[in-house]
């Protein structure tokens, strides 16, 4: 894809080398493939002296970088050859008992604050060697700049928590250590059975799992039980299918909610979406192959049906837009201004709280689908992640704090206390055994919608470097559809501008 | 007059040493490493660098959503100073009335320039947000934030409310300065109100015009980055994406280090550039005492 990239028309190269990569282009869509040095030999012939030039530096450039990369990899192997000598060494080393303080930077404001201490200072207790020292450091994305600042000035935590989106980011950092690696080597398997398939598989790349999954979520449908009586709807039968949706949304219309449907404007409803038609976000294994990926697969079918609906709904004065951010699409539901609304699974407690104050009752369901489709849900939330840095002791300690973390018990304090499900299904069994689905039959919905989702590459969810970009980019044509511009035009932007930025992303984490 | 000179060669850089120090520490370093990093395509992680001359400049201008971004910059600009000084101006005015109470008037109306952007931000919110804005609620129009031209027109309103207290403040010290006896004679002449405003009190405001007028242009160019955040997030579909939010994306969400460098080098230049101009052009016709 290189050779793509440099011949892009903006960046002023002859005309001659961009129409050649469209024929190439048009060749690779009928069927026809051949490998970059092909290619660029049939054109060395066909053109002039100039543009031959410019062909013969790729060429040499991709060799060099050929080279560059064998090379890497022999001194890469070199060191790991050895070290397979040296392991039994280290094992011996780390003393498990000796005094050792590490550090857990984590994302969650509010009264999660003082749920995670407890958390924390439970396993302080079972493990009274070591010292953890806990901070909120902001937002996802504050925490992750102040880790990468916290990495370069050499005082980085030993575990961190970062958001599901910055996933491919991080395993390509260079400043991680991969849970399963740690796992190997303080001999402490961790039991991914017990995970419910989409939440370990979502951490999952190429066979590795790389952090340790803790608050997980889905969306989910919430809907006003009393509002649906009086529109004469079944309030104990969610719509399913886009179509429920919209009839559900007419007949709310008719009994008088101006607006019946709304959810905030995310882009993670459009990516779950797509992941419930079992249809791939970007390519070369929806981010989790071999390569890189390099081209956004949005604009679809399946793309253009889930927003062909969305804004269609828009359009009809079916569905609220409320802007972008958390609280807006909340506050018009508990208010009554819509019946149905689209949210995090993590919202239960606080939805179902404001309904029961005016005196409703409120309903889940799983997120549409499209008729027939045969996908499920991808999760989103975060999880925790171990940093390269620090003594033998303190990773030993990492692991078993963040392995502690996600074990059943704090698990289910951390359900009850926030509305994020329980990463493991032996969590869940512990829940129904304790009754607690029969008080709160709402939890259940996100377990079963979890249950429900088969395991494919496309429901694992995407991984691309540069999601938090991509998710802005389509917020953005959303928008643009709203206000006018076809749905098909607006994703095929979006994807060329997601595609030039991964091309972006993936030279530079090289560099 | 003689001026009094220190005789020891080395007390005076002692004593300006601290300054210095704060200086090139806060600002000169970071910004001179900005201006070097402008040059780089730097690694989202470990910050390894890789030299790529004019790269990031040249990806940053021929993207058709920057070069949207710098055109509703200026107008935003344009709007806020505008709107911002002949608002402050009209207020300052009734301001040095003598009334009674006055002293509390005046504490309400600086009130505003207290509040940082993101708090503004929120109350505009509360106003205009789509789901329970209490604007939306009374007139039935809730589309105020989510549609682009509405939502462009309140946020300046937001930059220009913020930004009121400080340039009131200014320009009531200024009306402290118009010589009584000067608008008394000019009435005695038979100048009417508006005449004696714009002959007499206008031309003693014109130094501190001058100086809200670069003030507001700076404001708007790099302050108005937390009432976006909280009221649009440079939507709906990039209509209020001002430079300085664009760079705040591509900074600490996008990772691109290289170009939120070469996008704070434009913004300084281009802020340094019209405050140039508007010394070279408007100064001119400023009367100071």
């Amino acid at each position: 894809m290189e050779i793509l990239k440099q011949t892009d028309p903006t960046q002023k190269r002859s005309k001659k080398v961009f129409e050649y990569t469209n024929k190439i282009k048009l060749d690779q869509k009928a069927g026809l493939l051949y490998n970059d040095d092909q290619q660029l030999t049939q054109y060395y012939y066909s053109n002039s002296n100039k543009d031959v030039v410019f062909c013969k530096k790729i060429v040499k450039e991709k060799k060099m970088k050929r080279i560059v990369i064998l090379l890497l990899a022999v001194t890469m192997l070199v060191p790991a050859l050895f070290a397979a000598g040296k392991e039994e060494e280290k094992a011996v080393k780390v003393d498990a008992d000796a005094p050792v303080t590490i550090e857990f930077w984590h994302a969650m404001s509010g009264t999660r604050i003082e749920l995670i201490q407890g958390i924390v200072d439970e396993f302080m207790k079972k493990n009274p060697n070591i010292t953890v020292k806990v901070q909120y450091t902001g937002s996802y994305n504050d925490t992750l700049n102040k880790v990468k600042s916290a990495v370069k000035a050499g005082n980085a935590p030993q575990v961190f928590q970062s958001y599901d989106v910055g996933t491919l980011g991080l395993i390509y950092s260079g400043i991680i250590t991969p849970v399963d690696d740690a796992a190997k080597e303080f001999n402490l398997p961790i039991k991914w059975d017990d995970f419910f398939t989409p939440v370990q598989s979502y951490y999952k790349y190429q066979g590795k799992h790389y952090s340790m999954p803790f608050n997980s979520s889905t969306p989910l449908i919430y809907y006003n039980k009393t509002l649906f009586k009086k529109a004469g709807l079944d309030p104990e039968n969610p719509p399913k299918t886009y179509a429920d949706i919209r009839k559900a949304a007419v007949a709310l219309k008719k009994a008088g909610i101006k607006t019946p449907v709304t959810w905030n404007l995310h882009s993670w409803y459009f990516e779950q979406m797509i992941c419930l038609q079992d249809a791939p976000f970007v390519n070369n294994d929806n981010g989790r192959g071999k390569e890189l990926p390099t081209k956004a697969l949005i604009n679809g079918e399946a793309g253009k049906k889930v927003l062909d609906w969305w804004v269609g709904m828009e359009k009809d004065g079916l569905f609220l837009d409320v802007g972008p951010g958390w609280s807006n699409h909340r506050a018009a539901f508990v208010s009554g201004e819509v019946a149905m609304v689209m949210s995090s699974s993590s919202d239960v407690n606080l939805l179902t709280k404001g309904l029961k104050e005016k005196g409703w009752e409120m309903g889940t369901g799983y997120i549409p689908r499209p008729e027939g489709a045969k996908g499920g849900v991808a999760i989103g939330g975060g999880s925790l992640w171990m940093t390269n840095t620090g003594t033998p002791e303190q990773q030993l300690a990492a692991i078993k704090l963040i392995e502690y973390i996600s074990s059943d018990e704090p698990q289910i304090k951390w359900h009850k206390g926030t509305g994020y499900f329980p990463v493991r299904k032996t969590a869940m069994d512990k829940l129904k055994t304790a009754g607690w689905f029969e008080e709160n039959p709402n939890y259940l919905t996100a377990f079963n919608q979890l249950l429900d989702s088969p395991e494919s590459l496309n429901t694992a969810g995407a991984l691309l470097g540069v999601f938090p970009e991509a998710r802005s980019i389509i917020q953005s044509a959303i928008q643009e559809c709203y206000a006018g511009k076809s749905v098909q035009q607006a994703l095929d932007e979006s994807a060329a501008k997601i595609d030039a930025a991964m091309a972006e992303w993936n030279t530079v984490i090289k560099q | 007059m003689k001026q009094s000179t220190f005789k020891a060669d080395v007390l005076p850089y002692v004593l300006l040493l601290p300054t210095f120090i704060i200086l090139i520490v806060f600002l000169f370093y970071p910004a001179i490493e900005t201006f070097r990093l402008s040059l780089f395509t730097v690694h989202p992680f470990t910050g390894a660098e890789r030299f790529a001359g004019l790269y990031n400049f040249k990806n940053i201008f021929t993207n058709s959503e920057y070069l949207h971004s710098f055109g509703i910059s200026f107008l935003f600009t344009l709007a806020v100073v505008l709107l911002g000084l002949a608002f402050s101006m009209m207020i300052a005015l009734l301001l040095n009335e003598r009334i009674k109470g006055m002293k509390y008037y005046r504490s309400f109306l600086i009130w505003p320039y207290a509040l940082s952007p993101a708090i503004a931000g929120a109350l505009f919110n509360f106003l205009f947000n789509p789901a329970n804005g209490i604007i939306g609620y009374f007139t039935g129009h809730r589309t105020w934030l989510t549609e682009g031209s509405t939502a462009f027109l309140i946020i300046i309103l937001a930059a220009v409310w913020k930004n009121l207290g400080y340039n009131i403040v200014f320009y009531l010290t200024a009306l402290r300065n118009v010589p009584r006896d000067a608008l008394e004679a000019a009435s005695i002449d038979g100048a009417g109100p508006v005449r004696r405003f714009f002959s007499i009190t206008f031309a003693f405001l014109s130094p501190t015009t001058f100086f809200l007028l670069v003030m507001n242009t700076t404001y708007a160019y790099f302050s108005s980055f937390g009432l976006i955040d909280v009221l649009t997030e440079g939507g709906p579909a990039r209509s209020t994406n001002i430079l300085i939010y664009q760079l705040y994306r591509d900074f600490f969400v996008n990772s691109k280090t290289g170009y939120a460098a070469a996008e704070s080098l434009v913004l300084f230049l281009l802020v340094v550039g019209i405050t140039v101009l508007q010394f070279q052009t408007t100064e001119k016709k400023v009367h100071y005492q």
